[in-house]
């Protein structure tokens, strides 16, 4: 375990390095997440509330769509996987006492972590100043924010993962990141929460892995869901994250095997 | 200068044969960039569908801005985006170095060398939308429109570029430039969406020192007759020189970022 | 977190008064420890780089002034970075190289034809480069440079990696086409046999300075570098100083000495040793050149320490 702490540690020291890239990053985000504040201001010209959905409400829900897909970089955990796998590196990997898929995935979250303190949470503050944000709407719903961001952590990195792993079958990860970035778009709510969705394909939406990693987490803050709601569609989220472990477990075996059957 | 000219054909005549060596991982490409902005177009259409309008624009409208926005990106960035991309680590791999012992601008061989043909999804997915929206909007179709819809778009691919080689060219004077790129598609986001959406000061940045709002924002408000924020009544003679403009600047930076090159050391 | 603002440009020094000149027809091999400048000067010479001060003059041109001209008379190979196009048939970046520096056909097919031969490359033309082995590569790297003929031909490291066979086949490549074609050959490396095979002349920078320039042979006087003496006997004559060598070691009928004059020859040492010593066995050993050269960085690192 020490092992793994310490690939996150390395990897988050190796971000401190780049203080340009961070001033960059930032000042990007900021601005992005200033357009999508703004695209919801347009909406709600007019409108105090729409669908029970205050505009107030609507704001807090985009600075938060952005904490979790601002701060990790799922194409860095798909394009080093399928590097390794295509290239053979990853046969020295074979040889060492730890997972390789587990070090991509920890060191990735090792950066997403410093991304989340040093670029997310400064510049949903610095929005949040201009335009307000709501707090969660309770202490339970604030608690059960916390778990379901780590669950959507877990959730994206997981899926990333597969793909990657997908990659050495298909000979290509750029097609795969291009892929998970088509699927954030639409089913992860990260711009729009399903509410507003058509009502047939929002509810598949809701039920898709991708809804855990900006939809769940932002609805249960603003206390889109209840007690109950909130506790089943976190045991629902671990059944995901679950199966995609098997699933990770299942395709990094049958990878490798091929790798070493191929020499490397 | 003319020998350039000649040399064109053959660098673009051996790239296609080397991209081509990769043709299945290659069409699997292209397939996921047209799913991954369709996606995009995607996001907008949901929105409009449930809230009719976005900052006055209806779907047609919007059709156009985005198709407008991808086209004139693909045809800028497949001159330019994965070739100035690359050129930092041209620069520190020294083979840069390689192009300037060569008896051709460095700058053209580069580009076309390295031209990006898997911009043909992006190309392909913005025509195919570009003629829905065209026909759904209602046009007056005269020679003049036609005319500065087409240079427009060249202004706009001309945008895309220069922007673009102008960030590879801090690479050679200053050997980092990679961080600027997220700044760039910040920015390049914001710009598929109409001006008016936004406050002043974003506005005000996307028509002056990250000029993208004449990508598509501008030259697209023009075509289908909407006050553009701003610029007012020199909105349409401004989106036609941004992209003649933004190049002189990028010839004289390139020139100057080439003069300070000072090599990966060693 | 160290601050977030700071600038990350510094000058650094990378040759500095070195001067030198070079005639046509000449091969030079520039030598010097990584970071000695050497790069730097090849790049400075080829155009790629503006000196900051000082003078200098290609085939009459200031490099970096006249860059596509001084391109047209020279041919540049990088040992670490290939010019060749990775996934085409060596065949098609030897034609675009025809094409971007306007060579007469009959001239190519001339050149192609010859320098093929001689390198061997016929049996791999056709086949991709990523197909082919570190050393056909720099072979093919090697020709295309030479096919428009330039005069001058600068060469970075062009034996790195490669296997004993290959370097062979370089180095007596290079050769000839210096002797035999009047190109001139200017090449940096790491590998004295480089040198000695290729370049009668040598020209050493070390920490930006120059600290060598003349033929191979002369280097180890002019570095004062000792030879070694070592003299058995028979029996042992106790200990022996002598006026012509310093005794730097005894092991009894083995004695180390360092002949430290150039004058002294080793007529002079037996002279003074004399016949009736049971002298049996006598070695001189001259140093070569690459421990001329380690004893020379060692010396100027221990100098570095103590100062």
């Amino acid at each position: 375990m020490s092992a793994y702490f310490a690939f996150a540690k390395s990897a988050v020291m190796t971000q401190l390095a780049y203080r340009n890239e961070v001033w960059a990053n930032m000042f990007g985000k900021v601005v992005q997440v200033f357009a999508r504040v703004a695209i919801w201001l347009a909406i709600y010209t007019g409108a105090t509330s729409i669908e029970g959905i205050t505009l107030q409400q609507m704001i807090t829900y985009a600075l938060l769509g952005g904490i979790v897909t601002g701060a990790i970089r799922y194409e860095t955990i798909i394009s080093m996987i399928g590097r390794a796998l295509q290239t053979g590196d990853v046969a020295v990997w074979l040889l060492k006492p730890v997972s390789f898929p587990l070090y991509i995935i920890v060191s990735e979250l090792g950066r997403a972590a410093y991304r989340l303190v040093v670029l997310v949470i400064p510049t949903v503050a610095v929005v949040a100043l201009v335009y307000g944000m709501l707090p969660p709407a309770s202490i339970f719903h604030g608690v059960m924010f916390l778990a379901y961001l780590a669950l959507a952590y877990a959730i994206i990195a997981l899926i990333s993962t597969l793909f990657g792993l997908v990659s050495f079958w298909l000979l290509t990860s750029f097609s795969l990141e291009w892929l998970m970035q088509a699927l954030l778009n639409l089913l992860s709510g990260q711009f729009i929460p399903f509410w507003f969705f058509p009502k047939t394909f929002g509810d598949i939406a809701a039920h898709l892995p991708f809804a855990w990693i900006v939809y769940y987490p932002a609805a249960v803050w603003l206390g889109r869901m209840d007690v109950a709601g909130t506790l089943i569609y976190f045991g629902i989220g671990c059944g995901w994250a679950l199966l995609m472990a098997f699933g990770v477990a299942w395709l990094w075996r049958s990878a490798s095997t091929r790798v070493i059957v191929q020499g490397g | 200068m003319l020998r350039h000219l000649r040399l064109i054909p053959i660098l673009l005549q051996m790239n296609l044969r080397a991209q081509m060596e990769y043709r299945g991982a290659f069409l699997i490409d292209r397939l996921a960039m047209i799913i991954a902005y369709a996606s995009a177009f995607a996001v907008i259409w949901l929105l409009v569908a449930r809230f009719d309008t976005l900052a006055g624009w209806n779907w047609g409208e919007l059709a156009l801005l985005y198709s407008f926005h991808t086209l004139a990106y693909a045809v800028g960035a497949s001159f330019s985006f994965t070739q100035m991309r690359d050129l930092e680590e041209h620069v520190r791999l020294g083979t840069f170095d390689a192009m300037l012992t060569r008896p051709m601008s460095p700058w053209v061989y580069l580009v076309f060398a390295r031209y990006n043909i898997g911009y043909i999804s992006h190309i392909s997915l913005a025509l195919a939308l570009m003629t829905w929206a065209l026909l759904t909007i209602p046009i007056d179709w005269s020679i003049g429109w036609v005319a500065y819809f087409l240079a427009s778009l060249l202004s706009a691919a001309l945008v895309t570029a220069s922007l673009m080689t102008m960030l590879g060219a801090t690479a050679l004077a200053w050997t980092r430039s990679n961080h600027l790129y997220s700044l760039y598609f910040g920015f390049w986001e914001l710009s598929r969406y109409p001006l008016n959406l936004y406050p002043t000061i974003i506005q005000g940045i996307l028509l002056t020192i990250v000029p993208l709002g004449f990508m598509a924002a501008v030259p697209v408000a023009v075509l289908v007759g909407k006050p553009v924020p701003l610029l007012g009544d020199i909105a349409p003679i401004a989106a036609l020189l941004a992209g003649p403009a933004l190049a002189s600047l990028a010839v004289l930076f390139w020139r100057f970022a080439t003069s300070r090159y000072q090599g990966a050391g060693g | 977190m160290k601050t977030l603002v700071t600038t990350e440009y510094s000058e650094v020094e990378a040759v500095r008064d070195v001067s030198f000149d070079i005639s046509a027809g000449e091969a030079v091999g520039y030598l010097g420890p990584n970071g000695a400048g050497k790069s730097t000067m090849i790049k400075m010479m080829t155009g790629i780089l503006v000196p900051s001060a000082g003078e200098l003059s290609i085939l009459g041109r200031t490099p970096h002034q006249h860059r596509m001209a001084n391109a047209r008379d020279i041919g540049v190979v990088f040992g670490q970075r290939s010019q060749l196009w990775w996934d085409l048939p060596v065949r098609d970046s030897f034609d675009l190289h025809r094409r971007i520096y306007d060579i007469p056909a009959a001239r190519y097919e001339g050149n192609l034809a010859q320098f093929s031969e001689l390198l061997d490359l016929t049996p791999f033309l056709d086949r991709a480069v990523r197909q082919l082995s570190l050393g056909q590569r720099m072979r093919a790297e090697i020709v295309m440079a030479l096919l428009h003929d330039p005069k001058i031909l600068f060469l970075d490291e062009p034996t790195i990696g490669l296997d004993v066979v290959a370097k062979d086949a370089v180095r007596k490549f290079l050769a000839r086409i210096n002797r035999e074609r009047g190109v001139t050959i200017i090449l940096t490396t790491h590998d004295l046999q480089d040198i000695e095979s290729i370049c009668p002349r040598l020209i050493m920078v070390d920490q930006a300075r120059l600290i060598f320039d003349g033929a191979l042979k002369d280097l180890r006087a002019s570095m004062g570098t000792r030879r070694r003496l070592t003299l058995e006997f028979a029996s042992d004559p106790g200990p022996l100083d002598l006026q012509t060598a310093r005794l730097s070691s005894d092991e009894g009928l083995l004695k180390h000495y360092q002949i430290e004059r150039e004058d002294v020859s080793l007529v002079d040492v037996l002279a003074e040793i004399g016949r009736d010593r049971a002298l049996k066995d006598i070695v001189l050993e001259e140093p070569n050149i690459e421990e001329v050269i380690r004893t020379f960085y060692q010396g100027r690192n221990t100098a570095a320490v103590t100062a």
